[in-house]
């Protein structure tokens, strides 16, 4: 059981190592565990080792120990359970009745409606642990519910313990916020982007450099003379380019925003200019687009160095692209295609990487996506996506 | 497991509040001897569990704060040159310049290697550092020994130390740093476990106070748009200024008024979004 245990845990894509799981088993060995409570916990604590998967790692457990459906429909889990409890029970008309302490007669007045209503009071009432009863739900029982219990075609609902039970914690899916699907917040953001660093030597000759210090000390003939040097600091340019017009921004105002202030926080050096659609003979400093623009061939007085980030969808018409003048706007037709200005820009910068929020399986279907795609190394704006562009971005070449 | 089962003595300290889940952690991480490395918002307490945990079992706490620039080796040991150049030039000090051992000076890390008793050694915040400083930091978690390469000795733990870890960011540490601790991630207390953690730093409060601060609070927390949320650290320090406040009344936090926002809000955007929604409470 343990076994099938830790290879549903596998399969659902929690990275757990045999090692793990070996480790987990001395436990076991070791009689730490006497529960399914402890049994939850420790196993969490010894084979899960990142928070984001402790979503999966409930519903595994509630799957493997409860016998829930994996991948349930977002409806309340509890409920659920109780339904097939019910089910369950109606074949047994008689411990049904038993159990509710109702005569069987009277059973069959009660809608399945009250009846679930009657067994959710009764779970919810309960609060402490009850084991070996005949009428609670709890383990080791005579009542058709609870676990361990000896009727044969009883369900299980868990070791009711404690306030809550393991199974019933592992339901109610308490670090659903963690999961690898939830949204994009600004510490994920900064973590991805913490890597992004170039350190140089700046600031006071504050720091002993001991090599230095001895062979200039031998050098002296044993009169002492120490060297220091400057501490490491970091020093990176990056410029931010967002896509801050048009509808088809829209929908990821907020991930950008997000992006947007954790980097405006983070880097000392930052440039943010703003454009719409793509890129013609301006970008703007202002996010109206209008008081401040900036010609795009003015990059070229920028350190080369600099990590050149452009966040937009990538999703135009594609003569905006190739067309000479395909600006939208007036101001920005200047005979230039603006795929030309891309290419300038991505050859201005070799550490440039274009962020875009449209999830990855969708952009095969927008011709400019996969046009821009062979300029710029385009990732998507996800923790995975920006963690990828960061390495991008550090490469030595 | 004689020593295992007299080590399950944990079960909270006198100022600190612990859920039965996570003493079976620690309890089992100190049982099997791995690092448990702990993960969660700031002010969830990751820190003091390991204080408590300390003061619980009568050990002695090390503790080593993670610096972002901060090298493994540091931790372990430090080899003073500078001394030794100094002795040895003007050998006006007891040392023997010779015998570089007395020039070596234990790290934290090393100071709860060497030591005769049992301790606690908490790494706090350590993805503050390289991803180097884990990496390095994989064998002497596994084998509790190091090498000190100026004498060539080999350093191993008296006593294996009960290793505590803390992380604050959301990102996962390298794989193998992982595989090698237990994990536990310290969710932000509900109401009633906030309401016990208050009641343990003041044990004489009003209740009406109690209630009504925890209301304002939780209801604080759930304003959007603020990057650093109150914590426990900020609820204790704002329940202490409304308690010394002789003009503060309880009735004002039913009325939707929130004094001392500044204790709860410590950075000046999160300020005004706070004031805005505050605003917005009163009836």
């Amino acid at each position: 059981m343990f076994v099938d245990f830790f290879y549903t845990l596998r399969k659902v894509g929690i990275p757990v190592t045999p090692t793990a799981f070996l480790r987990l088993q001395k436990a076991l060995g070791m009689g730490l565990i006497n529960s399914v409570d402890d049994f939850y916990t420790a196993a969490r604590a010894i084979l899960v080792k990142s928070e984001r998967y402790f979503d999966l790692y409930d519903q595994v457990f509630a799957h493997q120990f409860q016998g829930v459906e994996l991948k349930e429909p977002s409806k309340s889990e509890l409920s659920e359970i109780a339904r097939a409890l019910l089910e369950e029970w109606l074949q047994h008309p008689q411990l049904l009745a038993d159990f509710l302490g109702i005569d069987e007669s009277e059973l069959g007045k009660l809608s399945p409606k009250e009846l679930m209503k009657y067994f959710l009071d009764r779970l919810k009432e309960q609060t402490e642990a009850h084991h070996g009863g005949s009428k609670w739900i709890g383990t080791g029982g005579t009542s058709p519910v609870g676990h361990s219990g000896y009727h044969p075609g009883g369900m299980r609902v868990g070791g009711v313990s404690r306030n809550k039970s393991a199974v019933k914690v592992a339901m109610d899916r308490r670090y659903r916020d963690y999961s690898q699907e939830g949204p994009l917040t600004q510490s994920q953001m900064g973590e991805a982007l913490k890597r992004l660093r170039n350190m140089v030597p700046v600031g006071p000759k504050d720091r002993i450099n001991i090599d230095k210090t001895i062979y200039q000390t031998v050098k002296n003939a044993g009169e002492i003379e120490i060297v220091f040097d400057r501490s490491i600091k970091d020093r990176l340019k990056v410029i931010l380019v967002i896509d801050n017009g048009g509808w088809s921004m829209e929908p990821y105002v907020d991930v950008v925003q997000t992006l947007f202030n954790y980097t405006r926080a983070q880097f000392k050096d930052l440039r943010i200019f703003f454009f719409h659609n793509t890129i013609y003979k301006y970008f703007w400093e202002d996010p109206q687009r209008y008081y401040k623009p900036y010609p795009v061939d003015e990059l070229v007085r920028l350190d080369p160095e600099t990590r050149f980030i452009i966040v937009g969808d990538a999703s135009m018409a594609p003569y905006e692209l190739s067309a000479r003048d395909g600006s939208i706007y007036f101001e920005g037709r200047s005979g230039k295609p603006s795929i030309e200005r891309l290419h300038f820009i991505a050859d201005t910068f070799p550490h440039s990487v274009w962020l875009n929020p449209v999830s990855a399986y969708e952009w095969k279907y927008t011709y400019t996506i996969g046009a821009i795609r062979q300029i710029f190394p385009m990732f998507e704006l996800t923790l995975d996506g920006l963690g990828k562009a960061v390495a991008q971005m550090m490469r030595k070449n | 497991m004689d020593e295992g089962n007299e080590l399950r003595k944990f079960g909270g300290a006198s100022q600190y509040v612990l859920d039965d889940e996570l003493a079976e952690i620690v309890n089992i991480s100190i049982a099997l001897e791995m690092p448990l490395l702990l993960k969660g918002e700031p002010g969830t307490g990751k820190t003091m569990l390991a204080h408590a945990i300390a003061e619980a079992l009568n050990m002695r706490l090390i503790v080593l704060n993670v610096k972002s620039s901060m090298k493994l080796i540091e931790a372990l040991y430090q080899y003073d040159t500078l001394t030794r150049l100094n002795d040895s030039r003007f050998g006006d000090s007891t040392r023997d310049v010779s015998n570089i051992e007395e020039y070596i000076r234990m790290g934290k890390i090393g100071q709860s290697f060497v030591t005769d008793e049992k301790v606690v050694l908490l790494i706090d915040e350590i993805d503050k550092a390289d991803t180097d400083f884990q990496d390095d930091m994989l064998d002497i978690l596994d084998q509790m020994e190091f090498d000190i390469i100026e004498i060539d000795k080999t350093t191993a733990a008296q006593h294996r130390p009960i290793v505590i870890i803390t992380s604050n960011a959301k990102k996962d540490l390298s794989d193998p740093f992982l595989g090698r601790c237990n994990f536990h991630h310290i969710a932000f207390p509900d109401p009633d476990m906030m309401r016990n953690i208050v009641q343990v730093h003041f044990p004489d409060v009003d209740r009406e106070l109690l209630d009504s601060a925890l209301q304002t609070f939780y209801r604080l927390r759930e304003i959007k748009n603020v990057e650093k949320k109150p914590a426990t650290r900020e609820l204790i320090n704002w329940i202490r200024a409304l308690k010394a406040d002789p003009d503060f009344r309880v009735k004002d936090l039913i009325k939707g008024q929130v004094p001392f926002l500044g204790v709860l809000f410590k950075k000046s955007p999160d300020y005004f979004v706070a004031q805005k929604s505050v605003s917005h409470f009163k009836i």
